[in-house]
Parts: C-alpha cells; structure tokens; sequence
C-alpha cells in the first residue's frame, strides 16, 4: 500500500474548496482511478463516505469533541477553557480549530514531524481507539498519532472518527458517482451495489473489477431505506400516477424473516429485534419463506392506532418487560417487499411489488397498508383528512412505475403533513453556531413562561431548542438585537434578557421528565420571529400541557371502517 | 493616566484635553489614527489632527470639520502634553499615536499591522510606552498570518488563473484599505482593473501618495468582464457584475482565515489576508514595548490576550469597545 493520508487529504480539502457538484466528483473520481490496489480503494472510499469504521460494522472509535478538544490543548500546551474553548467558538468547528493550533502553536510545531501515514494506517489506528477505554487512553493514543501528521492530516481524522459526512459538501450520492466515473461504470449500478452491500468501499472495488452485478443481497443484512420527499418542493403533474397510503404515526423498521429467525432493522440500520419480542412471536409462528418487509411499527390497541409518543415508552427498552408488552403491544405494518422466493425484487415495479405483497399478506395472515387510487387533488384531500382522523400523520404517495431506491428520489415518493402545532416563546440563551454557521448565534433555546405557575420560581423555562427556519437576513438582525440584551455569557453561550419572541412550530409534544418544564418538541424549528409580541405574550407551560393532553386523548378513528392498514 | 470613552469608539483625556478616534466637547484637538468609519469623529466641531492621507480620505468619505496636518515622526507640542504618529502599517495614512506627557508615556496603536501593508507608508513604533492602547481585533491563536510574499502570490495566482479559465475574477474587500492593498499587489500583472464606485473615489488619495494601484478604472457593468474586479462583499448580492456568466470570487479579509465564511458568503477563495496583527504578532509587540499596562480594545476575545499577557508578566485590563464588523 502507498497511498498515503495526507494525499488522500489534500484531495478532500480541494473538493471541499471546489464548487460545483461536477467539478467535485470530478477530482475524486481522478483520486479513486489512480489508486493502486482493491484495499487502499475500498479504504478511501469508506473514509470520505462512511468513517474511520465502515457503516456496516457499527463500530465507532468514540472519539467526543471534548476527548479530542483536550487532548488538543494539552498536545499544544494551551488551556482548554481559556484558550481552547473560545477559539472553538471563533471558528464553530472543533477539528478546524484544532488543526490551525497544531499549524500556529510552537510546542505543537515542535513535536509533530509527519511520517506519511498511510491509508492502513489510518484504520489501524482507529481500531485502536475504538478498543480504547477510557479519555486518558485515548488521549494517548491521540498524542502519538498526531507527531506523525500534519495539521491537514489531524483536521480530517478527527472528522473521519466522527463517523458519517466529513463536512466538505460531498455527499454519498456525490461519492458514488465519483465511483462509477473513475472507473467508467453506469452510475445506477454502482447505486444498486450500494445499496445491497451498504458499503461504499466493497462498491468500489467491485465496481473497479468490474464485478458490480456479484452484489448479493444477503438475508438478515439491512438495506438503505427510501425515503420520501416533501410534496411541497415537488411539483406534481399527474396524481393518476400515484398512489397513496396513510403515513402511520409509527417508526419505520425494516424485517427480515425466514422461518423462525426475524430480524428487525430501524432506519438508522441499527438492529432493533430484540425491543419487539411480540412482532418476533408474531412472525416466527407463520413460517414464512425468506422475506424482507418495509413497514411501520405502531402501537395498536382496541382496534386504534395510539399515538407515537406512546410507542416512544418502548424504543430503547432492550429487553421489555410485561407490563410494558402488555400496556403498548405494537404490530408491525407492512407497505413494502424487497425480497420474496430467494430474490431482490426491489427494482420491479410498486405495482408489481404490491401484487406480491398482497398475495404473501394474503397467504400468512400479515397487516398490510391500505392503499388507495388516486384521480386529483380533492381525493387526496379526503384520504388525508381521514388518515388525520386514523391519528396517522399524513400521506405517502407513491409512484407506481417507480423501483425501490435508497435514499430520497425526486418525486418517486411524496409526504403529505399534517402542519405542526406552534408557541410563542422567549428567546432565552443564543448558542454560537457551528459548521457553516460558525461565528454567528444561530442555535436558540427558547422557553415558556412559568410567572404565574406556582411549582416554579422562574419567569420562564426551556421547552425546546431551534435552529433552523430563518432567513439570513433574520439571522443577521437577530444576531444584533442579541448582543444587545446579552446579560450573561457562558463561554459559547449567551444569556438573554427576555424581549425577543419566536413563534416556534413542532411536530409533537412529547413528555420528557429529564428537562424542568417535563416536555420537549419534537423537531422544534422557526415560524416567524414576532417583532410585534413581547415577554408578555409567550405561552405558559399550562398551554404546553393542554396542547399535550389533547393530542393524546385525541378520539382516533377506530380501524374498522376504512381501515389505514388491512389485517384479517 | 485618567481617560474615559467618548463619542463612538473614541477616547477622552480630561489631563490633557486632548482626545483620540472620537468628538469630546472639552477636547482642545481631536487625534484620529485613520480614516475607517469606526475611528472617524462624527462631529463637525471636531478640529482632527491626523496624517495629511488621512485627512484626505476623511475629506472624501464625507468629513467636513477643521484639520490639523501632523506628519509621521513630527513632534506637536501642545501645553499638556507632547503627541508624535507613528505609521502603524494598516491602511494609507494610518498612525499611531504617542503621548508623552507629565503622567507619563502613552501608546495608542488604533489599527495597526506588522509586517506592515505594503500599501502604507510602513510600520514605526517608539522603543517603550508606559501604558499601551492596544486593538486586539484577532486575539485568538486560530489566527496567524501567511507572508505578503505568499499572500501576493495567492492573489496574483487567483486572478491569473480564472482569467486563463476565462473567468473574470471578483475580490470582495473592503472599500478603503484593503481594496487599493490588492490592487497593489495585483499591479505588476498589469491586467485592467475595475473597482466598485465607493472604493474608486478613494483611489486618487493613494495615487497621490505614490501607492502603485496598477492599470485601473472605475466598475462599469457593461464593460467588467474580462478584467479584475474589486467590490465590497456586499455588493455581490446587489447585483456587482451579475450579468458576466463566469465568475470566480475571492473574498479577502482576516475572517477569511474562518472556513464558515466559505458557505455563508459563497465563495470560490477564501484568502485570508488581514489589515490587523495577527495575535502571536501582537503578544510579540506587547513584550518588546513592554508597557506597564496594556488596555485591550477592538475585540470579542480580550481574556486570551489577557491571559497570554500575564503569562509575560504584563499587567492588563480590557477597554470595552466593540470590535469593528470590518476587517
């Protein structure tokens, strides 16, 4: 092996410098076809896409901004808090910080002599500290690494051990492209690869070999997920085209099943089977042939699909115990099939994988959803009042002549929300942003009043964080008005005086005992900012919990008449 | 030595009844250090005494009170107290200033680089100060400085090579300063060069000063393509040049130095060349002046700076006053 890190680096720094989607994929795809051996190709592709550790794996070398914020200031002999610390709030990324410290302090300077590590190398490293318990150790471990690397070096490992995107606007879809050029190979192959082998590394390789039609779907492996795109960003010209089914208000799991062995996959990927021994049960007594389903998990009782909140009482718990089966039982609703009679079915057609679903659900007696057809807008509206009334939160659309695809694809698959519910609320503490949004207050936590609410002290409590829903513009006037009304500051954090009121949209209320107002939101996000409205106006706690109360207690439209799923 | 703020960012002296960067009714002459809008008195009875350059540019960008020309190195002896500019290395004109009086010795540095801008009239300072003013506008040690060696070849190579691409390559720096200290660097290619109107008005003061801006024009829309183009980054997003199809765009500042600045300003270069110290070169300066207190001003991290300081042994405290939005 050759090919070295610090190589491997330069390239990431010009594709992060490059704009322009083509002229990225471009230079990687210059990268990816000069390298030597199957190994070095399998490992690139794997760092920029994936990680230190290939996703598949589940491993992480558990390397926290802080192990490595520390074990930075102590390899620079500068002190976290006073120096560190503020510098990281300068720039908003901790491995840029990082880097340019190594490049500017003399002590840093003087102990790093690079030693053209190579790509093995790298890997080896992270194994290390992924078996590494413990800061101290992993600090050492870090110590060692970073004599040998340049700053450029140093800033992208630390990204690579973070697992996932290495922030440098190159996506997967970017990398996979970049695959199928290097090695002139059609890039819906090299797609399909990555999908069934969920690695981007073993894609390149085979795609080098030209080997990309050896993938093989194995059983009890998961595979990416199709997502849905927001109809509101898609223009839609013909809803003949499509179909709909409610979207459940669940949690999307993947099942693989032959026979008596299940094995339950949520969209992370991670392995779930063991929270649900009741879908298990369900599954191992109809002795299915190997099969992998889409669907949905949902809490199902008395003919009523309950709230997701109360599925939330189940996700996490490792092994449930009876009461807990008993109180929330789940059943797994199936809209999809993937794989039936010993074959990948994904690229047929929805049509053609729903026939097949309905025979197999026919068959073995399995919960499918409801799908329904659709001639225009007016169908698609009385379809999404009653999956509202189903207490599911919207629609799917599906395009029939479509093929399952990882990841979101244009308009194959469409969501229809329901809108979220909004507060008013007081901007209490500004938090310096990161990423792209490094040296502005960008991420808010907003809070509720409590003056009249006789079990706190307080004027106002946190119920949530936002970051997300502002125009720059917005930002940049915010980010005025806050310096004006900070009154503390906790290094990267800015206490505020109560004055600016955000009317804030969420999806749920969700109870969560570990915060003091008992409730946080589920993707709390910007409505507007309320110049016109003051302290005075921000809705109470009491308002949280009634809006809590209602969207529990909520009548939800019982499953027999025109049911969002079909069993029995 | 007792002074209090005044005016906008300024400085009163109520001993000597003198003040700096700022209007104060009982002033008896007003010092500004240069002509960059945060350091410029905004009053009209103002009597400013500053560098001839200065006074030229604060004439342009809109100053209409009485002037006093002192140049570098001349010695202003007023009944409190004795005032000496240094040039301080920032923009055409800029200056330190230098007090010498019965309370002791001040250094007030307003803006200041060394290594100095190539486009001033050079860095000096006096050998010892007792007490130093000092900005600290990049405190931190995320910032440091490349060469204006490399910093030249970067710009050349940067407009070279989108015009070879037959791109017309677009800096965005600030109107007054850093504007004419690319165009300086960039006169040896001898290409046209056009500058957004606000900058172009100040031109004529650094042409007088003898500061090589290169071949250049005013920015005409219908004529920029294909020529240098220098304009403020906020004239990208009011339509600066927006009918030329290929662009490349550098944005030059110190904040450049931060990779964040890349996706919130869109940009295809970030280079990073400040018309500051940068923070070891600051520490270095506040050693070899070696003051008996340094105030810290002009930035949003003083307890860096103070913290390095007193690993020197150099007692400091931080002058409040916002740090200036540009470079």
């Amino acid at each position: 092996m050759t090919a070295t890190f610090l190589q491997f680096c330069t390239v990431v720094q010009k594709i992060r410098e490059t704009r322009g989607s083509n002229a990225k994929i471009g230079l990687f795809a210059d990268y990816l076809s000069a390298l030597e051996t199957a190994d070095e190709l399998n490992l690139a592709a794997q760092f920029i896409g994936e990680g230190a550790f290939s996703e598949l794996s589940g491993k992480r070398a558990s390397v926290g901004s802080r192990t490595s914020g520390l074990a930075a200031a102590e390899f620079c002999e500068i002190d976290y808090d006073r120096v560190f610390k503020p510098c990281r709030t300068a720039t908003g990324s901790s491995s840029e910080t990082i880097e340019r410290l190594m490049e500017h302090i003399p002590a840093a300077i003087k102990k790093r002599s690079p030693a053209n590590l190579r790509l093995d190398d790298i890997q080896e490293i992270a194994v290390n500290l992924y078996s590494a318990s413990g800061r101290d150790q992993k600090k050492e471990i870090l110590h060692n690494v970073w004599q040998k690397m340049a700053p450029i070096e140093i800033k992208y490992f630390i990204r690579i051990l973070g697992q996932g995107s290495l922030r440098i606007g190159f996506e997967t879809r970017s990398v996979v492209a970049s695959i199928a050029k290097a090695f002139g190979r059609d890039r819906e192959a090299v797609r399909y690869a990555h999908m069934i082998t969920g690695s981007l590394g073993k894609t390149a390789v085979l795609a080098r070999e030209n080997r990309l039609d050896e993938a093989r779907f194995t059983l009890f492996t998961p595979l990416s997920f199709m997502l849905a795109s927001p109809i509101e960003s898609r223009a839609v010209e013909n809803l003949a085209q499509y179909v709909a089914e409610e979207k459940f208000d669940g949690m999307r799991a993947q099942l693989h099943v032959e026979g008596d062995t299940i094995k339950i996959f949520s969209r992370d990927l991670n392995d779930i089977t063991n929270s649900f021994p009741d879908i298990v049960e369900f599954f191992s007594q109809r002795e299915l042939p190997a099969t992998v389903f889409d669907g949905e998990i949902c809490v199902y009782k008395d003919d009523t699909i309950l709230p997701f909140q109360l599925l939330q009482k189940r996700m996490g718990i490792k092994k449930p115990g009876k009461k807990v089966l008993f109180q929330y039982p789940v059943l797994f609703i199936a809209y999809d099939l993937l794989y039936a009679s010993g074959k990948p079915i994904f690229n047929l057609k929805l049509t053609e994988r729903r026939i097949l679903l309905e025979d197999l659900a026919g068959t073995y007696n399995i919960p499918i959803s409801s799908q329904n057809s659709l001639q225009n807008e007016d169908d698609v509206d009385t379809l999404f009042n009653r999956a509202l009334e189903h207490g599911n939160e919207g629609l799917v659309l599906k395009l029939k002549e479509s093929v399952y695809e990882y990841g979101q694809r244009k308009k194959s698959w469409l969501k229809v929300k329901k809108p979220g519910g909004s507060f008013d609320t007081i901007m209490m503490y500004a938090h310096a942003g990161s990423g792209k949004r490094g040296g502005t207050y960008s991420d808010f936590t907003l809070g509720i009043s409590v003056k009249d609410d006789e079990r706190y002290e307080e004027e106002f409590i946190p119920i949530g964080k936002a970051y997300g829903g502002y125009s720059d513009d917005e930002l940049k006037r915010m980010n005025s008005l806050i310096k004006e009304i900070t009154v503390e500051r906790y290094g990267p954090t800015l206490g505020l005086l109560p004055k600016l009121v955000i009317e804030i949209e969420f999806d749920e209320v969700q109870v969560n005992k570990r915060t003091k107002a008992g409730y946080t939101l589920r993707f709390p996000r910007f409505r507007a900012i309320r110049w016109d409205l003051g302290p005075d106006d921000v809705d109470t706690l009491s308002d949280v919990e009634e809006y809590y109360r209602q969207s529990i207690e909520k009548k939800r439209l019982p499953q027999h008449q025109n049911p969002s799923f079909i069993f029995e | 030595m007792k002074f209090q703020k005044t005016g906008y960012h300024g400085l009163y002296f109520p001993e000597l009844g003198i003040s700096l960067d700022g209007y104060h009714p009982k002033a008896q002459q007003t010092f500004v250090s240069h002509a960059h809008a945060d350091h410029m008195p905004r009053n009209r009875a103002t009597r400013a005494c500053a560098t001839k350059a200065t006074l030229e540019l604060l004439k342009l960008r809109g100053y209409k009170g009485s002037e006093t020309v002192l140049n570098f190195g001349e010695k202003l002896e007023l009944p409190t107290c004795t005032v000496t500019l240094y040039p301080a290395g920032h923009i055409l004109g800029s200056a330190m200033i230098y007090i010498e009086s019965d309370a002791g010795t001040l250094l007030y540095t307003g803006d200041y680089r060394t290594p100095p801008s190539p486009a001033t009239e050079g860095f000096e300072s006096p050998d010892s100060a007792d007490y130093l003013i000092t900005e600290a506008t990049f405190g931190l040690p995320i910032y440091k400085w490349k060469s204006y060696e490399e910093l030249t070849k970067k710009i050349q190579n940067f407009a070279l090579g989108s015009l070879q691409a037959g791109e017309t390559p677009i800096f965005l720096a600030y109107n007054l300063g850093k504007a004419q200290e690319i165009m300086h660097l960039l006169a040896p290619l001898r290409h046209p060069v056009m500058i957004h109107g606000a900058g172009y008005k100040l031109c004529s003061v650094y042409d007088a000063h003898g500061i090589d801006l290169g071949n250049y024009s005013a920015y005409d829309r219908e004529t920029c393509e294909g020529k240098i183009l220098i304009a403020p980054a906020s004239a990208l997003s009011n339509g600066f040049a927006s009918n030329v199809k290929k662009t490349k765009v550098a944005y030059c500042s110190g904040w450049a130095a931060n990779e964040s600045r890349r996706t919130q300003l869109t940009v295809d270069n970030l280079i990073p060349i400040s018309d500051h110290l940068d923070f070891f070169e600051l520490i270095d300066f506040c050693k070899k002046l070696n003051p008996g207190k340094v105030y810290i001003t002009h930035t949003p991290n003083p307890a860096v700076v103070q913290y390095y300081l007193e690993q020197e042994n150099i007692s400091s405290t931080y002058l409040e006053m916002e740090a200036e939005p540009e470079d």
